[in-house]
């Protein structure tokens, strides 16, 4: 699995199971978890399958894009993340529901919208040092 | 298995009292609920203590300075329905014949442990919690798909809190007794869109207590008890799947549970303290305990149903809402509201002729989970 290795400034998400932004700069996806057995995707991975308990799962990308389930603008939030911030929940092909800040502007956002995964910050710590993690955006109109 | 009954009651005022301490406003509580049920505090055999943030053994500092030690006591962390736990484990331990008097304690100060300008949100572990997720922004998204899919306003939120303060007003344990209006509640500042502060639950500390014991246990104390007809405590399910956000299944199933260990139905109801910690909250729970169908809940806000005067009074203290929300407290101090309402002991804010009451308490963020805990209580006389 190729990562973007993190610089001094930028911590990579704290997990590489969830999250591939690949070198050659191909689009950044999500890693989901299918149980052979059962037949459920999961994310973020599970081992045994919950559902099963099968320890038969292998990881699967997870499609760039999915609907947006629900939003808000969050105006008091976490320490380390700069206010307004947006959040949504996005459905996914795989039946995966994903939480993620969204790199939009609140007028943008519609229940329903087809968003796409993308890497972004998502908080800085107190020494200035940030996290890039995923996070979704509008689809660009073709 | 035995019948419980309540026959102590007693809760501190909520507020702000940073310099209270957890262990100071939860004596207190526990004092009165003593004397309420003049037992001699040295019947009572065992003691159940819900905190969130206090950290170890809050429990033993509540009771040392009431001499109540050497009992078994244990202290239970579960979220936001921390209290309402306590009171199940102290159910059960008289219903089981374990014992015959115990007590169940919920005490919180929140002030001392929250730092300000932020919003209570999951563990930073939590996948959810680090990717900023706080908990009026979950709620948020609840309400703005619910309304996406019944097209109610903000001004149809606005109401939940209007009412939640009028009941306050007439209550002198909450937090916020003043008056507001819809204009009011919008153009107060924004936390998590489409909440504005006046539709969030405010922190706050406090402490409330209740005496259980056994129907012998309470006739030889000569006391008339309320009845604890059902005491359900469940968890939620783990799913990374789409789900309905505005059909919160572990509120659903735990009143479910009560009513079926109750022989009661929501028609039986006379009031209910349910856990809305967000306006959007108390409208979903109109829905999910049977009160009224998918999307009717704002119609049946509007129709005066559910505040004093009507059919089922919902949040006659004020709620969550106004009290304020210190978390491991307000499982307990709902279910003292229910006693005293009950009791024909609840003043100007009294829910005429009350014969049975319902508490909900859900809460705790875990990604994945409605919520991670949820408690419901049934009580009657």
């Amino acid at each position: 699995m190729s990562v973007k290795p993190a610089t001094n400034q930028e911590y990579e998400f704290y997990h590489p199971d969830l999250f591939v932004m690949p070198e050659n700069g191909a689009k950044p996806y999500l890693l989901g978890y299918l149980c052979q057995k059962c037949g459920k995707t999961w994310f973020p991975k599970a081992v045994p399958c919950p559902e099963c308990w099968s320890e038969d799962i292998i990881q699967i990308p997870l499609s760039r894009v999915g609907k947006l389930y629900s939003y808000s603008t969050v105006h008091v939030g976490q320490k380390g993340i700069q206010t307004p911030y947006v959040i949504g929940y996005v459905d996914l092909p795989e039946n995966v529901r994903v939480f993620a800040q969204l790199d939009m502007e609140p007028a943008e956002l519609k229940i329903g919208m087809d968003v796409e995964v993308t890497a972004g910050v998502t908080r800085v710590d107190p020494n200035g040092v940030k996290t890039v993690s995923y996070k979704f955006k509008a689809v660009p109109a073709d | 298995m035995r019948k419980v009954y309540i026959v102590g009651a007693g809760m501190t005022p909520f507020g702000k009292f940073p310099d209270r301490p957890y262990y100071n406003l939860g004596k207190q509580a526990a004092l009165e609920a003593i004397k309420d049920a003049a037992i001699d505090h040295r019947q009572i055999q065992a003691g159940f203590v819900g905190n969130v943030m206090a950290g170890m053994v809050p429990g033993q500092k509540v009771f040392k300075e009431l001499g109540m030690t050497g009992m078994q006591i244990v202290n239970v962390e579960n979220a936001c329905s921390s209290g309402a736990t306590a009171v199940n484990l102290g159910y059960w331990a008289v219903a089981s014949g374990q014992y015959d008097a115990v007590m169940a304690v919920g005490t919180e100060n929140l002030t001392g442990n929250r730092s300000g300008g932020t919003a209570l949100a999951p563990d930073p572990d939590d996948i959810e919690g680090v990717q900023g997720a706080v908990m009026p922004g979950i709620y948020a998204m609840r309400a703005r798909r619910y309304m996406e899919e019944y097209g109610i306003t903000p001004e149809d939120l606005a109401l939940v809190a209007v009412k939640n303060h009028k009941h306050a007003s007439l209550n002198p344990y909450a937090q916020f007794r003043n008056l507001v209006t819809v204009e009011e509640v919008l153009a107060s500042r924004m936390i998590a869109e489409p909440f504005t502060l006046l539709q969030c639950c405010p922190v706050a500390d406090g402490a409330a207590a209740v005496v259980l014991c056994s129907e012998e246990k309470m006739r030889e104390l000569g006391a008339k008890g309320v009845q604890i007809n059902a005491s359900i405590l469940v968890s939620g399910k783990y799913k990374t799947e789409p789900g309905d956000m505005t059909v919160p299944e572990i509120s659903e199933r735990a009143s479910r549970l009560a009513y079926s260990m109750a022989g009661l139905g929501p028609e039986d109801i006379n009031l209910v303290e349910c856990h809305d910690a967000f306006t959007i909250a108390e409208i979903l729970y109109y829905e999910v305990l049977g009160f009224c169908g998918r999307g009717e809940g704002v119609g049946l806000l509007r129709s005066g149903a559910v505040e004093l005067g009507g059919k089922v009074v919902f949040s006659p203290r004020g709620g969550l809402m106004c009290m304020g929300h210190p978390l491991g407290a307000t499982g307990v101090a709902q279910i003292v509201e229910a006693v005293w309402q009950l009791r024909g002991e609840a003043g100007a804010r009294q829910v005429q002729g009350a014969k049975v009451a319902m508490t909900h308490v859900t809460g705790g963020g875990v990604s994945g989970m409605d919520n991670a805990a949820c408690g419901v209580h049934i009580l009657t006389v």
